[in-house]
């Protein structure tokens, strides 16, 4: 099965088959019946619609339930552009491309401030509003009698520049529209942003961590969807000629959620042959026609138990998410992973008085401590002492009761988590939080996110520039596995690997986020020996870069021979601060790791 | 004061406290699994629509009332067992649940079409009939606006009085805290969380028999607006807090219905969405809600 699997998604991916199936189509096209070609538009519309989808849920893990509404803005905003107002397809399209996308992102505006499901119950309210506006508001869209005469293959009264374009022609333009989404979604899925969406799927936490914000990222999914959703029904516009409130209701939405779904979330093929099969079906099958909904209702309801990863999952890999244009490009060059150093040296990170209170639960009471460059401070103490939450607190999961964070002269209190990860303040987590279905190299890259300025034109565009920037960060990507030792796992999925190789892949992909300050949260717990040494090395490889270093950790002897200083806190309060052998022999210290017997013996 | 101004307060007080009511059933599943039944919709037309076949077959209204009240309670476990807590333990997609509660949703719509058709059936006068009235002070006041009233008012306190007052009411809460806490400390947390959503769906339920006694009729698609007025309710009240789903419920209606009136009736969910946004824009915890704390 598996290898029935690489075998298929290999042809899948292979420009010329690709090439192949594209021009077959194009040239087979003349010999199809009018309604066949008709049917055939369909399939299309329905497959861009589905990528809509594809993007929103299986890339960036947010759901619409209204997308019908995203759809019909397209199809509304065309359909009067150039019926009403006689412009011609290539202004009224666009239009309705960038109306659309509007509204989702108008839409998602709360996205950083409440739960998915929030937003999840706001397009379905967008949904069923859309529908009744559609209906009420005669003047624009012709009500509930709809609007029908707009330039369509169907009624043969569409003119592109002054072209006339018949059934046969528009599916022939239809599917090279459709090629150049694919072709689209596949790039941006495979550049940062496709990172970033993923990434804020599987945990917005540590997306924020390495920089990647949450709300504006979603957003910004929701924007791209609405965009694509509307350019499916612009296109739909002018395959049918009518368009009335009915076409775009409750079921719409219901319809191409069952695509998406079924197709599997994630495979863009998958998407693709569903569109095919739930077209045709209903075409072709009465019986299916007439229990449509109750069909429907099910897949929706148990899909997920019975098949969750799609006919995509059942037959394809994975999607991947680097270009392989770009590893072949990074192969090439060489990097130091020197070059992670900081600019212009290293920058000290001051907290002051940190206090951080749950209630009446004082977990951090006066905390303050100075993190240097190129120096390693140790945070110790017994579980609960409250050293997670400082770190949390410095870097910006918490906003403290009081006290202050100063980096590099400013204050930086309270700032949202991805622009502490920005200024250069990055963390790794107790657990380790990694994004389970990207292979170590994609996990590791993810944390150059902040690297790679290029526009996100140029990423879906996979324009030169773009790919270049990918390989360069690649390249440092390559230096950094070296390091870490974790180059001969590169491409394996971090689910399928041991906890300690994550913790590895973790701490390296804070290393990519060119961090200033690091803190490592009990990187080596979980670690055998040798990892352990290898962490060692990596820690002492981040000091000589002049990165200041916060460590947490409980082993004595790993940290023995690795930090500058110590600080121990206990139930929220710093009971020591200075070197290791003075620690050892401080009452205090060891008061609050035996109990306050010890001393007394 | 204008006597229409007036009818349509009644009328907005008398169905806000109806969303008040849906608006409780989603915080019961809020709290103890933090999610919600986006199928609640169906819920809410098929009890009303049970109601009207068992009444038509001739039994008394009372009993069909609650023999369609025992379905959807049954409804409701089964949505637990089946949608929510499969998407729970799948680790793909954080949000399996909406999809799959939707689903069941539209999976019980179809079926009710399919097998009552989609043409609406009249819903039978439960103790008043839609021409009943008093005279207060002058005002004519819908006898059956004031029985709505008063049931939904009488079954929010019932159940605030159940989760303040009593154990199973004090285990919603722990479970709503830190269920892997309450699950360690021996509340039996499966049961309570199945026991959620079958009050959830009954109060959903009554909510559906409630609208359609008001409406006078039932169809297939009833409801499915209710719970985005419901949801609506919720979140401006502050997601989870009773005082505030009560508060938000009757601002919903009012509003909606006082726009209804005075503008268009096509307004009224028009209206409910603008509310909303309004809400997550200026204040997305809601009236009564705490701002949630986020654990790392």
């Amino acid at each position: 099965m598996n290898a029935l699997r690489s075998r298929l998604s290999a042809v899948v991916a292979d420009w010329r088959v690709q090439m192949a199936l594209v021009l077959a189509l194009l040239l087979a096209a003349p010999l199809l019946s009018p309604g066949t070609l008709q049917i055939a538009s369909f399939v299309l519309v329905a497959a861009i619609f589905a990528q809509s989808i594809n993007l929103l849920t299986g890339l960036a893990g947010q759901i619409s339930l209204g997308h019908a509404g995203f759809f019909g803005i397209g199809a509304y905003c065309t359909g009067i552009l150039v019926k009403t107002y006689g412009l011609d397809v290539t202004l009224g399209v666009p239009a309705a491309v960038l109306l659309a996308g509007l509204t989702g992102w108008l839409l998602s505006f709360p996205a950083n401030r409440v739960r998915d499901v929030y937003l999840a119950m706001m397009t379905l309210g967008f949904g069923m509003v859309f529908f009744e506006v559609v209906r009420e508001w005669n003047e624009l869209t012709g009500g509930t009698m709809g609007l029908p005469g707009v330039p369509s293959a169907a009624l043969r009264t569409l003119t592109i520049l002054g072209v006339k374009v018949d059934g046969l022609r528009y599916f022939q333009l239809v599917l090279l529209v459709t090629v150049g989404v694919i072709l689209l979604v596949r790039n941006l899925t495979q550049s940062r942003i496709g990172r970033a969406f993923y990434a804020i799927q599987v945990s917005e936490v540590a997306a924020g961590s390495i920089g990647i914000p949450a709300g504006r990222t979603k957003q910004l999914a929701y924007a791209l969807s609405g965009a694509l959703a509307g350019l499916a029904g612009a296109l739909y516009a002018h395959l049918v000629g009518y368009l009335g409130p009915e076409s775009f209701a409750l079921p719409r939405s219901i319809e191409v959620l069952v695509i998406a779904i079924v197709g599997g979330l994630g495979s863009i093929a998958g998407q693709v042959l569903s569109a095919v099969l739930f077209t045709f079906l209903p075409e072709r099958l009465q019986v299916f026609a007439e229990w449509q909904f109750i069909a429907y209702g099910l897949i929706l309801t148990f899909s997920l138990l019975v098949l969750p990863r799609g006919i995509g999952g059942l037959l394809f890999e994975p999607p991947r998410f680097i270009k392989p244009r770009a590893l072949t490009r990074a192969a090439r060059l060489r990097a130091d992973a020197t070059a992670l150093r900081p600019d212009g040296g290293g920058t000290a990170l001051e907290a002051k008085g940190i206090t951080m209170r749950f209630g009446g639960l004082v977990a951090v009471d006066d905390v303050s401590l100075r993190l240097e460059p190129g120096r390693i401070t140790a945070l110790i103490g017994p579980n609960g002492s409250g050293k997670s939450t400082f770190v949390n607190v410095v870097t910006g999961i918490y906003r403290p009761a009081a006290g202050q964070v100063r980096f590099g002269g400013r204050d930086i209190t309270g700032l949202p988590d991805h622009q502490m990860a920005t200024a250069g303040v990055v963390r790794t987590f107790q657990d380790p939080r990694l994004v389970l279905h990207f292979t170590v190299r994609e996990n590791l890259l993810l944390g150059a996110h902040r690297q790679l300025r290029h526009s996100g034109l140029a990423a879906t565009l996979a324009l030169p520039g773009a790919i270049a920037k990918e390989a360069a960060q690649l390249a440092l990507v390559e230096a950094v596995l070296a390091l870490s030792d974790l180059t001969e796992v590169a491409d394996r999925p971090i689910d399928t690997l041991p906890y300690g190789t994550r913790r590895m892949a973790e701490v390296g992909r804070a290393l990519l986020a060119r961090p200033r300050v690091i803190l490592l949260d009990e990187p080596a717990a979980g670690l055998s020996e040798t990892e352990m040494d290898r962490l060692a090395q990596l820690i002492r490889d981040m000091r000589a870069m002049g990165i200041a270093i916060l460590l947490i950790d409980h082993h004595m002897d790993f940290l023995a021979g690795l930090v500058d200083e110590v600080v121990v806190l206990d139930s929220g309060r710093m009971i020591y601060h200075g070197d290791i052998a003075g620690m050892r022999g401080d009452a205090q210290v060891i008061a609050a790791y035996l109990g306050d017997e010890a001393t007394h013996a | 004061m204008d006597d229409f101004f007036f009818s349509l307060l009644l009328a907005g007080i008398s169905v806000g406290a109806v969303y008040a009511l849906i608006a409780l059933g989603l915080n019961l599943t809020f709290w103890t699994t933090k999610t919600l039944n986006f199928g609640q919709g169906s819920l809410m037309m098929l009890c009303a629509m049970l109601t009207v076949i068992i009444f038509s077959q001739g039994l008394a209204i009372t009993l069909a009332v609650v023999g369609s009240l025992v379905v959807v309670a049954a409804l409701g476990m089964f949505i637990e067992r089946w949608t929510v807590r499969p998407a729970l333990k799948s680790s793909g997609g954080s949000m399996g649940w909406v999809v799959s509660t939707l689903g069941f949703g539209i999976f019980l719509q179809g079926m009710a079409a399919k097998y009552f058709g989609s043409q609406a059936v009249a819903f039978p006068d439960v103790v008043f009939t839609a021409q009943d009235f008093v005279t207060v002070f002058g005002q004519y006041i819908s006898l059956q606006y004031l029985v709505v009233l008063a049931v939904a008012v009488a079954l929010i306190l019932a159940f605030e009085l159940f989760i303040r007052r009593t154990v199973w009411g004090q285990a919603v809460h722990a479970v709503s805290l830190d269920p892997e806490l309450a699950l360690v400390q021996g509340i039996p947390v499966r049961r309570l969380i199945l026991g959620s959503f079958m009050l959830s769906s009954v109060l959903a339920g009554v909510a559906g028999v409630l609208i359609a006694q008001i409406g006078g009729t039932v169809d297939p698609a009833f409801g499915f607006d209710l719970v985005l007025l419901g949801f609506v309710a919720a979140v401006l009240g502050g997601m989870g807090s009773s005082l505030g789903a009560l508060a938000g419920g009757l601002l919903v209606g009012v509003i909606s219905k006082l726009v209804g009136g005075y503008v268009s009736t096509a307004a009224e969910h028009g209206i409910a969405f603008a509310l909303l946004m309004l809400a997550l824009a200026v204040r997305p915890q809601g009236l009564f809600g705490r701002p949630e704390v986020s654990k790392a």
